[in-house]
This record gives structure tokens, sequence and C-alpha cells, in this order.
């Protein structure tokens, strides 16, 4: 799939939290966020209120190995971005506010610790990321494109960091980075202007070394407050030294069994430290270390070790702790903006997230004993964990097949531990603790999950059918037919803790085959690739945890290989086809290479040879990699299939520049993609740690889904019997489904296109609808409800779309005639972004949100005021992506003829009184019933029910919401859909961008020309030339900190972007001035013809005397201009329509008329060859002219299988040949 | 219990004799976190101290000239080309002697490391660093802590077998560099006299044997017809490659590796394959156990 797909996540998250074992805290500056990251590689954003009340709120899903640090990556400022780096070398760069992932790298070496400096020149702010970690050096790191700028280099006894602190001063220019390596030396890197401009890799060295014997050094503080010494903690003692010449001020030793690993100045006068266990304690500082002091450094020279100063406070961890499984990590944080709040935070294994508010005033004590014992207790501000955020939940979160899993007599359901989706049967198999696996259609028990409706009043909906066979734990299933059609359709393999592989038939639910062969539970099955030896092609591959795999052959039902006895977890698995070898990757990175057919194992390497190995079966075959063992590599992998294109490019371009890569299966990344492209509805269980049970994400395709719409559209039985307005209408809908397919094909594979496309299509679908036909021929047995999958999924996602609430009269329309349902309460939706990226609504979002919205409401709000419409107001990201798919749903579902979700539940109760305007839905599902007469009335009511839809998500939303509750959609998100490949989606996102721009006004217009001024070509050209005093070219540059962000934003389909920018670029220039303005060039951007945007131009400067000052005035004039030309003159429409409906390449093929410079011959040669090769089969020349449209545009041969035009779709009646000479 | 193929009619059977079972397995478990542990423990640290205590021990600042120095010569029996005399003291070469004999000319050429230079084999400090991170990890839990929860074993261990994989990964599979990367390299500049610049040498530990590679590299013309295609990243290059450097462009024409066994590090390698091992003998038997106790049979 690739990245420019609009898709959509809905999570299920089940009642069990996911493990979120903190490796690592972050509170964002302005003390509203919390950010942890875990041991699994996963990042959790809490919200914090002024009030210290902490919800989570959404779980950022990419790295694949533990969180080793965050930091923040902007200065304060209305974008807030973060950056993580994990314990494999990862970077994340997110955006804090939607959990977008801006930007990802990967080096060779993890990174353990990163701080955030902002150095100005003048005007000039950048941001830089100083990172240390497992190498001798300080890597400075570009804050926004994570490229490694320089680095500081020791010379004197380099080795690794442990800690390094930024020493700010503001009476220099120079900024101070102070440092203590592993070994106990303090360094000293002095960061000038000269430094941060500098680009290239030369390194800069330190300016001091010293070493201050520290050994095991935790953490290194400077004090803000007096700017005049550090705070260097170490294991078993915690120092304060002088910040100018680094002499040691006082030494504290460590209680004898602590282990002390950070600290940090609370005060002038104090410090907080913390333990390995998690007890905190604020000491006053002598007054040897106090500048203010008289005092200060008299002690220098003549430490004394063991005089404790005297203890302020101490902090216990909580004392009804639960059973930590490592040791928590405490942060200290200060507000430097209202509220000036001093937080102590903790968070431990238990995802549980502690908060200490630090006093200004010490306790009052009796002055006689000073340091007394027991040193005031402070107790916890709040302290909540992920676990007891879901329990608080009302009502509580939903898992995929709770309803069907929570048995008598017992609260919560069993918990679902494997899942597979099969797309092509809608159905979605859950292996379960107790051993039984569950088929279930997926929207159905998605619906009954996320949507009210009837089917709450019915017991054990909807029907499914259990298989027992397990003696425990289902780990792992698999349908192979799925990804190889080798396999018999109708086998199912799942592989339990029991030790045991079983085999089922998926139709009747017999129990085929146990096998137990392994001495461990299974973790894993595989298939092997394609090319294998016909014997093992009909193998499934199991993976156990007693290190063993082995080979079980469907076919013959007994196991044809066994390799184990390897010493380590198997961590992967890669084929050698071709030499018949099986290759084995172990965690400890040895590599056992088997032969398949004798089962002998034929090597055991390690190092260097055993990352070739892994390499060489990489080239061999790029989609036979399957990683193991760490769940987050699976994670990574569910999501590879999300986005491979993406993920590809980083395998390939970043994986291959490492430098010691440590072991290869890293880039496992790469393969074994099935093909989820075609569908719909995908159903992915994802679990963040092995242990945790699945939770299920279920992505949907807009496109996908249009395009499944239109075809059934299409497939629908001649709709004579139909009334002739909604005859038209279908014609249309199959008209707009033909030539979106046509534009797919045409941008994407230039393969030949004999046929007409939608014969194409509808070929293709009879073959498939045959094969149901085969299909369900043999499952007659299986009881399981049949529906029309794609209907189901069209109503799931409308229903949890559409913004509910805001308009009492068409909710009723929605419910009673389109057959939408509301929505229990808020649901969980994610957000997909680059490299496989995903951020996740937490269900807990729910309670920040409401939260919010009371306060920007002034009202106390209730769960049941947000349902469906407050998703609108939780990010400008999401509410593009919704509004995109809402809309261009809503579109679709208009030009259907009986589009309504009501329909299809007729034909399962056929006892009551059919509905006037019920035809069912499917009809190749249940070809003997006849399609019925629908009232045209009822058409039209329904046709009018879509169009208040989309017509209210469009435009009325932010008025019926109010701003408060409402983030307006990102013009650059819809801008980039302007020419969107799917016309629903293109149509969708130039109203909405239409409507967006015409709600901010003039002012809001402006500020986004401003803002985004300085990536127009020729701007620059624009403000030195005359002629243009138009108000729109700003006097003033634009904010200088908002631009380098606001590039790189949301950039989910890079690969549009750039050349659309550049080909425009050349393309744009007009004759006059006039042409150069920003509101033209914007115009320019959005596609528009040239030729006609400047004739347009001209004509309204010689009839007012003025330029166009708003680009949707422009915009406007321009559509209208296109529509006018439509009516008059259909023959030239088609041109056009071709023009804007082949997406972007078009502009290419087209010259675009006054190019100031003249293509050169090549190019000229090339356009003229392009317009004159057959636009089907791409080969031959032109040579047939169609009649009555009059396009030349296709060779004899292609001539020959087309009915319609390809261009403009009018019927063909007649042909002339054609010679161009 | 274990045994899958019993049929479900022996189900009720098996329950009840489990229930004994069962019993049995708590205290075996019990013993386990107390005991077996802490001894697993303590035969880790028992075996990585030795190792540290040998090698890897934190130099302290001001004392590193009392590590001793040990001289390897390195060669080998089929060709001579190469031969070099390394001191390797800690994690530094302090010093360096290259003879090198060019084939055509049959003039022997001689390097050495410049007195006040000595390179840092980033690999062993590398693989020093990390040990230490695990031995920290080992001690922060003595004989008097009680773990209570076999997943607290599993962390802990997961997080000293990571640490120790790390330092074992580092000596196994040394950087691989660019050309140009080599070449740019502070190394080149260590000796006396300087090296020509048709001539680099890379040192670098694989396994336990300390490495060290020579290229010949003779200029490329700039109107070569030979297709340029400039050389990835690699531990070895071979003949051929090519690479562009300051606008010219190279190509290797001779590589010479030679190797010499630095005995305390294939002990090292030893060391780290039995911790890593004795690490995972722990996870599995922990692992058995939690079968029982997390997923009780329905």
């Amino acid at each position: 799939m690739s990245g420019n797909n609009l898709v959509l996540p809905i999570v299920l998250w089940g009642r069990t939290a996911p493990t979120h074992c903190i490796s690592s805290l972050l509170v964002m500056d302005d003390f509203s966020t919390i950010i942890t990251g875990c041991h699994d590689g996963q990042i959790c954003l809490w919200d914090m209120t002024p009030e210290l009340e902490i919800c989570p709120r959404a779980m950022l899903f990419g790295h694949t190995a533990s969180i080793t640090c965050l930091s923040k990556a902007s200065a304060c400022g209305d974008k807030q971005y973060m950056v993580s780096a994990s314990e494999s070398g990862e970077m994340c760069l997110w955006d804090v506010n939607d959990g977008r992932c801006i930007e990802f790298t990967k080096l060779a070496c993890a990174h353990t610790g990163i701080q955030f400096y902002q150095f100005t020149i003048g005007t000039q702010r950048e941001g830089r990321l100083l990172c240390n970690g497992h190498y001798p050096e300080i890597l400075v790191v570009d804050a926004t494109s994570l490229e490694v700028l320089y680095s500081l280099v020791s010379k004197i006894l380099p080795d690794w960091i442990s800690s390094m602190s930024i020493i700010r001063s503001h009476r220099t220019q120079e900024d101070t980075v102070v440092a203590v390596s592993v070994t106990g030396i303090l360094k000293v890197w002095i960061i000038t202007a000269e430094v941060s401009k500098m680009q290239d890799m030369d390194p800069v060295f330190e300016e001091e070394s010293k070493p201050i014997y520290c050994q095991g050094c935790q953490s290194i503080s400077f004090c803000t407050f007096t700017q005049s010494s550090l705070l260097v903690v170490c294991s078993k003692y915690w120092r304060v030294f002088d910040a100018g010449d680094y002499s040691l001020l006082c030494s504290v030793p460590s209680d004898t069994d602590q282990v002390w690993t950070g600290g940090e100045f609370i005060a002038a006068d104090k410090v907080i430290i913390w333990t390995e266990d998690g007890c905190s304690y604020i000491y006053k500082l002598p007054a040897s270390c106090l500048p203010a002091s008289e005092h200060f450094r008299s002690d220098v020279g003549k430490t004394k070790e063991g005089s404790i100063p005297p203890l302020v406070y101490s902090i216990a961890s909580r004392s009804d702790k639960q059973l930590l499984i490592c040791p928590p990590v405490t942060r200290f944080f200060f507000g430097r903006r209202e509220p000036f709040h001093k937080l102590l935070i903790q968070g431990d294994s238990s995802g549980r997230l502690s908060l200490w508010s630090i006093p200004e005033s010490s306790p009052l004590q009796p002055p006689s004993i000073p340091a007394a014992p027991a040193a005031a207790e402070l107790p916890a501000s709040t302290t909540v964990s992920l676990q007891e955020a879901f329990d608080k939940l009302t009502p509580v979160s939903a898992g995929i097949i709770d309803q069907l899993s929570v048995l008598p007599g017992k609260e919560e359901p069993v918990k679902v531990t494997a899942s597979v989706y099969i797309p092509s049967q809608g159905r979605l198999v859950c292996g379960r603790e107790d051993g039984s696996i569950i088929l279930v259609p997926a929207t159905q028990t998605a619906i009954v999950q996320l949507l009210q409706g009837e089917h709450m009043l019915r017991r054990g909906w909807p029907p499914h059918r259990t298989l027992r066979g397990h003696r425990n734990k289902v780990t792992c299933v698999l349908y192979p037919y799925q990804i190889s059609p080798r396999y018999d359709q109708r086998s199912l393999v799942s592989g339990g803790v029991d030790f045991s592989v079983i085999v089922w038939d998926i139709f009747t639910g017999e129990m085929k085959h146990i096998f137990c062969v392994h001495g461990g539970e299974i973790t894993q099955l595989i298939i092997p690739p394609e090319n294998c030896s016909t014997r093992v092609q009909h193998c499934v591959c199991s993976v156990a945890s007693d290190h063993s795999v082995g080979l079980l052959s469907l076919r013959e039902r007994k196991c044809i290989m066994l390799a184990s006895r390897h010493l380590f977890p198997i961590q992967v698995i890669k084929w050698r086809p071709a030499d018949d070898y099986l290759v084995v990757g172990c965690s400890d990175g040895s590599v056992y290479v088997w032969q398949m057919d004798t089962g002998a194992l034929d090597r055991c390497v390690m190092g260097i040879t055993a990352v070739e190995i892994l390499n060489a079966c990489d080239e061999l075959a790029p989609a036979t990699v399957d990683a193991l063992s760490h769940s987050a590599v699976n994670l990574k992998q569910a999501m590879t299939r999300r986005s491979l294109a993406a993920l590809k490019n980083m395998a390939q371009h970043k994986l291959q520049t490492l430098a010691t890569n440590l072991l290869a299966a890293d880039n496992a990344d790469k393969g074994n993609l099935p093909k989820y492209s075609h569908n719909a509805l995908v159903v992915q269980s994802m679990k963040t740690n092995l242990t945790d049970p699945d939770m299920h994400v279920l992505f949907f395709d807009v496109e996908a889904v249009i395009i499944q719409l239109l075809t059934e559209e299409a497939q629908r039985p001649n709709p004579m019997l139909v009334s002739p307005e909604s005859l038209q209408k279908s014609q249309a809908g199959a008209d707009k489904g033909g030539s979106f397919l046509a534009n797919k094909i045409f941008k994407q594979v230039k393969e030949t296109m004999k046929e007409t496309i939608k014969e194409h299509l509808l070929d293709e679908d009879e073959e498939e609808e045959e094969e149901m036909r085969r299909r369900e021929e043999k499952s007659k047995s299986l009881s399981l409800l049949e529906y029309n999958l794609t209907m189901d999924t069209a109503k799931l996602f409308m229903s949890c779309l559409h913004a509910w609430g805001l308009n009492q009269q068409l909710d009723g329309i929605c419910l009673e005639r389109l057959g939408m349902l509301r929505p229990h309460c808020p649901i969980s939706f994610g957000l997909i972004s680059r490299g496989g990226h995903m951020s996740l609504m937490l269900p807990t979002f729910k309670e920040s949100l409401l939260y919010q919205l009371s306060l920007a409401t002034g009202r106390k709000l209730t769960l049941s005021d947000i349902v469906g419409k407050g998703t609108y107001g939780v990010s400008r990201a999401v509410t593009t992506q919704h509004l995109l798919s809402v809309i261009s749903l809503a579109n679709t579902l208009m030009g259907m003829t009986n589009a309504t979700f009501v329909g299809e539940h007729m034909k399962k109760a056929p006892a009551r009184p059919p509905r006037p305007g019920g035809t069912p839905e499917s009809p190749r599902r249940t070809p003997a019933v006849p399609p019925q007469p629908s009232c045209p009335a009822l058409q039209a009511q329904i046709k009018q029910g879509w169009s208040q839809l989309a017509a209210m998500h469009c435009v009325m939303l932010p008025d019926l919401l109010g701003l408060d509750k409402y983030r307006p959609p990102l013009l650059e998100m819809l801008a980039r859909r302007w020419q969107d490949r799917c016309l629903e989606v293109r149509e969708a996102a130039q109203a909405l961008l239409l409507a967006e721009l015409r709600r901010i006004g003039q002012s809001g217009r402006k500020d986004t020309i401003d803002a985004w001024a300085l990536y127009l070509p020729q701007y620059v050209d624009m403000v030195s030339s005359p002629g243009t005093t138009t108000e729109s070219s700003p006097q003033a540059p634009p904010p200088p900190d908002a631009q380098p962000v606001e590039t790189k934003a949301p950039e989910e389909e890079m690969d549009v972007t750039d050349d659309d920018i550049t080909a425009d670029g050349v393309g744009g220039h007009g004759g006059s001035s006039a042409i150069l303005s920003p509101v033209v060039q914007t115009v320019l951007q959005m596609g528009f013809e040239s030729s006609l945007v400047e004739s347009l131009v001209q004509t309204k400067y010689l009839l007012s005397g003025q330029h166009y000052t708003s680009v949707s005035d422009l915009v406007s004039d321009v559509l209208q201009a296109e529509e006018e030309d439509r009516h008059t003159a259909p023959q030239s429409t088609e041109a056009e329509e071709r023009q804007s409906s082949s997406s972007g390449n078009v502009r290419m093929q087209t010259p675009v008329r006054g190019k100031v410079k003249e293509p050169g011959p090549e190019e000229l040669l090339r356009q003229l060859q392009e317009e004159r090769t057959c636009k089907v089969c791409m080969d031959q020349l032109v040579s047939i002219v169609f009649i009555p449209c009059g396009h030349l545009v296709v060779c004899g041969d292609c001539a020959a299988s087309l009915r319609h035009c390809p261009i403009c779709r009018a019927i063909i009646r007649g042909s002339v040949r054609a010679f161009m000479s | 219990m274990l045994n899958p193929q019993r049929s479900l009619s022996e189900l009720p059977k098996m329950s009840a004799a489990s229930q004994v079972e069962r019993a049995v397995l708590e205290e075996e478990f019990n013993w386990l976190l107390k005991e077996e542990v802490h001894s697993v423990l303590k035969q880790l640290q028992d075996v990585l101290k030795q190792e540290a205590s040998r090698r890897f021990s934190m130099p302290t600042p001001g004392l590193e000239s009392q590590l001793r120095q040990e001289n390897f010569i390195l060669g080998s029996s089929t060709m001579d080309q190469v031969k070099g005399v390394l001191t390797l003291q800690g994690e530094a070469l302090t010093q360096a002697d290259i003879n090198l004999k060019v084939a055509k000319s049959s003039q022997v050429l001689h390097f050495q490391f410049r007195e006040d230079k000595q390179w840092k084999l980033q690999q062993i400090q590398d693989a020093r660093n990390h040990v230490n991170q695990a031995l920290q990890l080992l001690t922060s839990r003595d004989d008097t802590y009680h773990f209570q929860t076999g997943a607290e074993v599993n962390k802990l261990m997961d997080a000293v077998m990571l640490q120790l994989t790390r330092a074992r990964n580092r000596l196994t599979t040394p950087a691989s560099m660019t050309l140009p990367e080599l070449a740019t390299s502070g190394l080149m500049k260590m000796f006396t006299p300087p090296m020509p610049g048709d001539v680099m040498v890379n040192f670098y530990i694989n396994l336990s044997k300390l490495c060290l590679t020579v290229y010949q590299l003779h200029v490329l013309p700039p109107n070569t017809t030979k297709n340029f295609k400039p050389a990835g990243s690699s531990v070895l290059h071979n003949p051929g490659a090519m690479f562009e450097l300051n606008n010219n462009r190279f190509e290797v024409s001779h590589v010479h590796k030679v190797e010499c066994v630095v005995p305390w590090l294939s002990d090292t390698l030893v060391f780290f394959t039995i911790s890593l091992q004795l690490c995972q003998q722990l996870k599995d038997k922990i692992s058995v156990f939690s079968s029982f106790w997390n997923y009780r049979p329905f």
C-alpha cells in the first residue's frame, strides 16, 4: 500500500491496558503533556491539567526496540515536537499534539541521552540535538532533519559520554557543553556561532579535559538559579562542582545499599537526588556550595567526605507498590512559565506515573534537630497507571469479541491471544486464552463493539463458530491460503502453548490433524517462499520456544524436518530455496544453516560470516524474511504492510549505510508483505508485549471502500426497472468508477488494456464471483452469517465518522433512512504517518478531551455530548483525514442507487414486512432474489440524506461545533490531495479546501500565503518586480520560527510533493508580472491550467484595474470559467477532464503555453513521442480517430477492443484511420 | 501435563494429579527464584569479573602507563609483502611498525607510529564498556535481594544479555567503512614517515584476531574509459574497488591482510559465550515455570 492512500485506523484496545514498562520520561515545557517511552518501544502521551490530573491520551508506535531517551525538539511555541531514540539506534521526530511522525532516521549505535539546544545568530534560530550514547563523541544533529551535522570529539582519553549538560551563557555568544565520560573525566566543549554554522563533518575538539574521579556517573546538571555550580550524581555519591573551574565544592556519599541514579537543583540552595529503587531526597546544600554565601568555595581542596547536609524532604516511592520488574525512572522538571510547578515524576514498570509537586518552602522543623532521621515525607500529588485509567472508563474499553468472550459468572472476558483476519471472507479468527478459536464476521463484531443498535439485544450475536482443540492458550494462528494460493483454502493452522500445532478445516470446523513435534510452546507459524521444492511448498514452518524449528507438511500430515538444539531463541528464519537451505538466525547472532531435504545441519557460523549469510538470503529472495521473538519487530512488520514503499526505502537507503550494523535482523522489515492493498477493511491484531492479549486495529482504506462500492454499483443488474432519474445517476456512478480506474491504470501500470475498463473490471469480478460461488458451495455446512461485506464496512465506517448530535434532523435521517448507527462512546481513532509510524488514541483519550472541551465551553459535558463530533476537536491532522473520508464516501453513496444500510438486514429476517426501499444490496450473493423496484421518492430522500451529510461535514461543521471544539483541517494536507488519484477523494479535498479557505477569511488566507511564501518558486522575483502592489504581497517577512517546521509538517506522500513543486516552478511562468503574484502562484500550484488562470488575471486587470487579492476569489472564478467552458464546448472539456484526471503527470505531457525556458530538443522529442504513443498499450503509435469525440489516442490494435473512448468515455460510433506524416 | 498427545478424556484425571504437581512446582519455582537465580548471578559475575579485571578494567586516569604492553607480530606464511609489529596497551595501539614490500620496485617501505600518537581500538573500548554495564546490572542485585517474579529475572537477564551480545558483536563484527572514510581517518596521519598517498592502512579486531589491512592504490586517469563505480562500505575491500576523494579517482590495486591471534581476546570471546549461555539457560528455566503460572489450563 503506497503511502498516499487515505487509511484510517480504528482501535479496539480491550479491557487490558497494554504493557508499558517505562524506560524514559519527558515533560513538555508547557506542562500539559507528559511523554513516556517504554521497554517495548512504544511511546505514551499523557495529558496533564494545571491541577496535575493526568490521563493517557495516545500511544505512538514505530520504534522496534526499547526507548532509551526522549527530548523536546522545538523551542517553546505552538508547534510542539519531541524526539525519541531507541536501543537499536532509531531516532524519531514526533508532533506531540497529534502524534504524527515527522522525520525518522537510524544510526548504527544507540543514543542514551539527547539534549535540545537552540542557538541564535541574529534573527535566525535553529534547533540542534546533542546526542551521547554508545560512542565516544557527542553528535550534533539537526532538530528538524535529524541529520548529523558535526561531532564534538575528545582528544584526550576519549571514551563513552555517560552524561552531559549545556551551560548557557547570557554574557557571551558561547555556550558550553559539559560532559562526563564513563571513566570519570570531565570534558568541556565550547559551541560558538562559527561552530554552530559549520556544516561539514570537521570534528570539534574539547576545550578542557579534567579528571574528576567520578566513576559510574549517572547525571550531570547545571544550576540555572545561580549559574555557577554543577551537580554530578554518581551511583555511590553526589558532588557539587564550581561551574567556573570545576573544583569540587562538596561530596556526599550514599547509604550503604542505595544506588543514586540522578539529581537536579530545585533551588539555589537545594538539590533533589533520587535512587534506583524510586526514593528521592531533598538536601539543603552547605554554605560552601552557595555562591551567595560568604563561605562559597571555602572548602575547595579540602573536601571532607561523609558530612551529610541536612535532609529537607524524603520522598518514598509508593508503599503499596505492586511488584516491579525493573527499577523505576525518576526525573525532575520545573516550569519556566505559569504554572511554576516543580515536579518530580516517576514512571515504573507497571505503566504507572507518580507526580510530586515540590513545595517552595521547607517544612517547619524544630531547629534543634537538624537533619532529623525522619525528614518530612512528601505525599504524592497524583498517581495513575495505564491500567487504572482503563479500569475507570465507563463503558469499559471494548475488545473485538468481548461480547462472545464473557463467560457466565465471570467478570473479565477470555483474552484473545492470537488472531488473523481473512479479508476474502471478511472473517476474523481469534485464538483465545482458554484454547478455543472463534471465527466471526469482522465487521459485524466490530459493529457490536462500537455502535448501538438492535444487535445489542441479541445474545451471542453475531453468529460465530468455535473451534475447540487446544488444551491451553493459543499462541499463533495462520491462514496459509491468504499468503499463497498454493495451499488448500480450507486449512487453518494454529499453534498453542500445549506444544501442538493443529490443522483445521475452516469451513466445517473439523480438526484435521495435530502435530506434536516441538518441546515448547509454539511462538510463530510461517510460510515458506514460492520457489522451494514442491514438498516444502506444502509445509508450514513452526517455531517453538524450545528453540526448535519444524517443517510441517499439511499435505502429508507429517513433520518433514525438525531443526532443534539451537542454543538461543530463534530470531529470524530465512530461506535459500535454490540451495534447499533453511537459515535460522538466533538471538545471540549465530546462524544455523539446515538442509531442508535431509534435515542435516550444514553450517553454524557467527560474526561477519553470519551477517553475510543472512544478507545474502535477502538479496536472493527479498520476500522471505520474518523476524520473530521481539514483539515490537512483529508490530513493525504489521505496520510495514500499511506503508510498504516508505519502509522499503528506509531499509534500502538508511540501513545500507550503517557503519557497524550489528546483526542483520534489523533489516528484516523488508519482506513478507502479502497484498492487502485492495481490501477496504483490514483487521490487524497487535500486541505491545508478547505477554499481552491482542488488541485489534481496523484499517479502513477509503479509496478501496469507494472502489468496492462503485464496483458493486456497476455490477448491479441492469437498472431498467428503476426510475429514469436513478438510472441516470447510476450510470454516472458507474462512469465515475470507470474513469477513476482508468486514471489508476494510466498512472500506475502501463500494462495492456485490451478491453473497456469497465469490462475489464467486470471480468475480474466475475472470476472472483465464481470463486465465491465455488467457495460457498463448498462451505454449505458453514452456518455463519452471510452478509454484504462492502456495505457493512461502509456502514461501520460512516457511523464512526459522522459528527453525531449537531443536527437532530440529520441524525434522524441517518438512523432511520440511511441505516447508520450511533456509537456507544467516542471511538479511538489513529493516525498513520511516515514510514509506518502510527499514533493510536487510547480509549482514555475521551476523558482528557472531555476535560478540554468542558474547559473551552465553560460547562460540564458528558460523554454522550461528544460522541462522534468529539473527534473533530482532537487534532487538525485527524480532522483532515476524517472529513476527507466522510465527504468522499458520502458523495460516492449519493451517486449509488439505493445506498442505504437498512436494506441488507432485511434478507436475514424475511418474516418482517419488507421496507419499501429495501432492495437487497448484494445481488451477486443472493442471485435468487429478484431486484425489487424501489420507490423513486425514497431514492431521492436517501440521496438527499447523503448530500445533507456531506454538506454538513464540508461547510457547516465549524459553525455548528464552534471553534473551540473544532480543529480545522490542515490546508497543506488538503492541497496535497487536490490531485489525488481517486476522483472522489479529490473532489472532497477540493471542496473542503475551498470551504476552509472561505472560512479563514481574507486575513487567514493572507497568513497562510505569508507562511508558505518562502517556499513558493519565484516569490523573490515578485517582491522586486514593479507593478505588483497588491496587498497580499507581504511587506514584512513572515515569522521565522514557524517556517522550517511548516515545510516538513505532513509528509505522507513526499514522493508526490517534491515533483509537483519543481514541475510547477518551471511551468508557472506567465507573460506578465501579475502572473507571478503569490495568489496566482498558489492557484497554479493547485494544478489549474495556466493559460486559463493567466487570461482570467488579465481580464480582471483590464476590467477593474486590480489584481486578484485572494486565492479563493481566483479559484472560484477559474472554476466558474471551467464550468462555462464545459457547457459551451463539450469537446474541449474532454481534454481538460483528461488533464485534471490523470493527476499530475499530464502536465508533463501537454506543454504549458508561455514557458520562459524552451525545453531542450531531447525534451521536445520525448514529448512528441509520448504524444504519439497509444495511451492504452503505451507501445505503438496512435492511428485511430474516434467518432464522434474525435480523440486520436490509440493504435489500431487497441481500438478494436474499445467501445468507449478511454479519454472522454464517449461511446464510439465509428473510427477513422489516421496517419501522421 | 506436558504431553499434548494425551486425549481429552484423560483430562479430569490429569487435573487432579496436577494439583499435587502444581504444589511441587510452586516449591521448585520458589527455590529457583531464591537460590538458583543468585547462584547463576554469582557465576556470571565471577566469569565476567575475571574477564573484566584482567582486561576490561576501567582505566584509572593517570595510571594508563601501568597497563601491560603486548607485542604482536602480524604476518602470513604465504606472502611476505606486509609485515607489522604492533604494541597493544589496554585498548590502544601504542606502537606500530609496518614493513611494506612494493611488488614492482622491490623497495621496502617502512612506517611507524609517531611518538606522540597512539591509536585507540574503539572495538575494545566499546566491548569493555558493554561488559562493565552488564556487571553493573549484575551487582545491583546482590544476595540479599529477593526476586519475586520470573518476569523480574527475565527483565534483568534481557538487559544483561543485551550488553553481552553487544560486547561480543563489537569484537566479532568489525565496522565496515567506505574507502574515502578510511582515507580521511586519523589513522593515516599517525605515521612517520607520512604515508604516501597511494597506501592506506586499517586496524581492526575480527573475532580474536588483530588484523592489519594495507591497501595499495593507483590513481585512475580522469579520462579513463573504465566504468567508475564507487565501492560501498565493507570490512575488507577487494582489489578493483574504486573511490573518489578530492576529485581524484582511485582504484585499489593490491590488498594485503595480515593478522595475529590475541590470546586474551579468544578467552574473552569464550567467556562471553559462556555467560550468554548461562543467562539463556536461566531464562529457559524461568519460562518453563511461567507457562504454568500464567496460563492455567481451562
